[in-house]
């Protein structure tokens, strides 16, 4: 068992305090879709922006990004797309791997984005999604806000386990 | 539904003079994220963008944006919540800007974010980072970028003009 295991046991077995619940107007989640991680060379060009136009020319529907540079200066891009495109898009991308410099691709073939709203732009929300998950033994893949919402990706067989600790944990109408 | 091209988007929402801060390679445990959050919480700093993504070896990255002047405020206290979020490095970009551009096809439509990121890449727009969420696209980009990212949205879109 791993440090952060015991940590987390230890903590589940004594319970951590209870903090107070956080008013949200709801909690909403995607239909089932498949997420992908690619790792990619920065550039003088956005190597995102190839990956998109690909997809895209492919009439493949992305749902969620995320996009930013990771501590080696590669640009780390998540995306989540329906899962009946994933076979496409994993062919597509294999295909172009070479001219698109992917260094790293990982998926997920079943997974759902969580929402919860509004945001606000609060920190104790982001916090409180964060933290809660993690206690619970769900592990978002990846983490984004919109205008009103913030969002994690849940691994399909986990969503049921993170619904129900986010109900405890968030108050809803 | 018309062409790509003059897809119909609402006005952007642009929000200037803001700080990036990439927390890299924190440990992935409950709460290694708190200590800035109740930070920003403490000081009622809103998180006018955030995301979080793996970095391997048990570890996340969380990249926030705030406004620059609360930044300043918070500046003195960096060092120790680094030490507390376990983080392994922290990188700040400043100033930037968030521009959101909402765009009721977004989630139906294959090929708009290609669409979006084309155009600012064509127009040398560096992306500093983006969280794209059903309807709803984000940008963090340099802020002396913002004028040409305006332009150049507005062109690939059809903005609806804001009644006076």
């Amino acid at each position: 068992m791993s440090e952060q295991s015991k940590t987390l046991d230890i903590m589940r077995r004594i319970g951590a305090p209870r903090p107070e619940r956080i008013r949200i107007s709801g909690i909403l989640q995607s239909p089932l879709l498949s997420s992908l991680t690619l790792l990619l060379p920065s550039g003088d060009s956005d190597p995102a922006a190839g990956v998109l136009e690909i997809l895209g020319g492919h009439d493949i529907n992305i749902r969620f990004i995320n996009k930013y540079k990771d501590s080696a200066g590669n640009t780390s891009l998540c995306l989540c797309i329906d899962a009946d495109s994933l076979d496409t898009a994993i062919s597509t991308l294999d295909v172009h791997e070479e001219s698109l410099g992917i260094r790293d691709f990982v998926y997920h073939p079943k997974v759902k984005v969580i929402s919860i709203y509004p945001h606000k732009q609060r920190p104790r929300v982001a916090e409180r999604l964060l933290t809660t998950l993690r206690m619970n033994g769900v592990d978002p893949l990846s983490t984004n806000n919109a205008s009103s919402v913030v969002s994690c990706v849940v691994n399909s067989e986990e969503v049921e386990q993170a619904l129900a600790c986010l109900a405890n944990a968030f108050e809803l109408p | 539904m018309g062409s790509a091209e003059t897809l119909e988007i609402y006005p952007l929402k642009i929000q200037r003079g803001l700080t990036q801060l990439s927390f890299l390679r924190i440990p992935t445990r409950p709460g290694a994220t708190r200590p800035l959050f109740d930070l920003l919480e403490r000081h009622g700093v809103p998180v006018r963008f955030l995301i979080e993504g793996c970095a391997g070896d048990y570890n996340r990255d969380l990249i926030v944006c705030i406004d620059s002047e609360a930044f300043t405020r918070l500046e003195p206290e960096l060092k120790e919540l680094e030490i507390r979020m376990q983080t392994q490095a922290l990188e700040l970009r400043q100033p930037v800007a968030v521009i959101r551009v909402l765009g009721p096809h977004f989630d139906i439509r294959p090929g708009t974010s290609s669409l979006l990121f084309g155009a600012l890449q064509r127009a040398d727009i560096t992306i500093f980072s983006n969280a794209t969420t059903i309807t709803s696209s984000m940008f963090v980009i340099p802020d002396d970028q913002v004028e040409t990212a305006k332009r150049v949205i507005g062109r690939t879109f059809d903005i609806p003009k804001k009644k006076k």
